[in-house]
């Protein structure tokens, strides 16, 4: 067997429909039929769909493929290459400073993925860092908001924020946990309903129970 | 003895937590030695050459020719 998910990661990712500043589009509901930039294939593109499916019919729902950088996608936004776009930090962040609006703001949890022959001793050191930096990070989000602009350095718009200017709310993280059964089977059910996966759920192939929970006992101590 | 451990590369929106721990040491003193690999700017796809059916992505890529133990999904 492949590769198989084996855990809850710790950051919870914000994502946001963005329109322009000059957008007449208040509601995710005026999007209907207007094109939305998605960056397909992608968590942030899925929570785009789950945001406009539930303002309107889902055959209103047009997208377009729109590029994996939020950059890219924040500038043919401002191009009007289409009506809105999703977008995460930090550019949520540059997005409100530029006059855009939000539109709707949801979050989702993504996974680790491990191949069978990962060390669970080494998931399991991997675990406790992460939880001790979580502690870290809910102890002081601001201090830690540079890492948002670091990972685009060079770009104007995002050298121009200063720490002041995130909203912490949208910054969440937490302790990872094993992945719930309920939450796995509603993912894939939602994902098959729109075609972009076969098959029934079958929790074995996707989740690798004895690495999960290996790594997560041994991580406890 | 020192454990290693080779995962695709993180940014902060979805993996600010691994960043903090490896640059705050958190990962060395759990005896870990965390190694982030990233693909080549070259071999990097853009969404925008996929559709929503046939999607491009780069996550997985390394770990399918052994670079990598985990990435996050």
């Amino acid at each position: 067997m492949g590769a198989r998910q084996v855990g809850r990661r710790a950051t919870i990712v914000c994502a946001a429909l963005v329109v322009a500043p000059d957008s007449s589009v208040f509601t995710p509901q005026e999007l209907a039929h207007q094109k939305v930039g998605l960056d397909y294939g992608n968590g942030t593109a899925y929570a785009g769909l789950q945001m406009l499916e539930g303002a309107m019919p889902r055959e209103a729902v047009t997208t377009v493929a729109a590029a994996t950088s939020p950059a890219e996608r924040f500038a043919g936004l401002m191009r009007g290459d289409f009506a809105a776009t999703v977008l995460q930090e930090p550019w949520i962040t540059v997005s409100e400073k530029a006059g855009c609006r939000l539109v709707s703001l949801t979050f989702f949890h993504g996974t680790w993925v491990a191949i069978p022959a990962t060390n669970p001793e080494a998931y399991a050191a991997l675990l406790r860092g992460i939880t001790r930096a979580v502690h870290r990070i809910n102890a002081d989000k601001r201090r830690y908001v540079s890492y948002f602009k670091r990972d685009w350095a060079g770009h104007p718009e995002v050298d121009a924020l200063s720490p002041e200017d995130f909203n912490l709310s949208r910054i969440q993280v937490k302790e990872p946990t094993a992945i719930p059964e309920s939450e796995a089977r509603w993912a894939w059910e939602w994902m098959a309903s729109w075609g972009l996966i076969d098959g029934a759920f079958d929790v074995t192939a996707q989740i690798d129970r004895g690495l999960e929970r290996q790594a997560h006992e041994l991580a406890r101590g | 003895m020192t454990m290693t451990l080779a995962i695709e590369r993180v940014t902060a929106f979805m993996g600010l937590d691994v960043l903090v721990a490896r640059d705050e040491g958190l990962f060395a003193e759990e005896g870990l030695d965390l190694k982030i690999v990233a693909l080549p700017p070259d071999e990097m796809r853009s969404a925008a050459e996929g559709s929503a059916a046939k999607p491009t992505t780069n996550q997985g890529k390394l770990q399918a020719r052994g670079e990598s133990q985990m990435f996050q999904a």
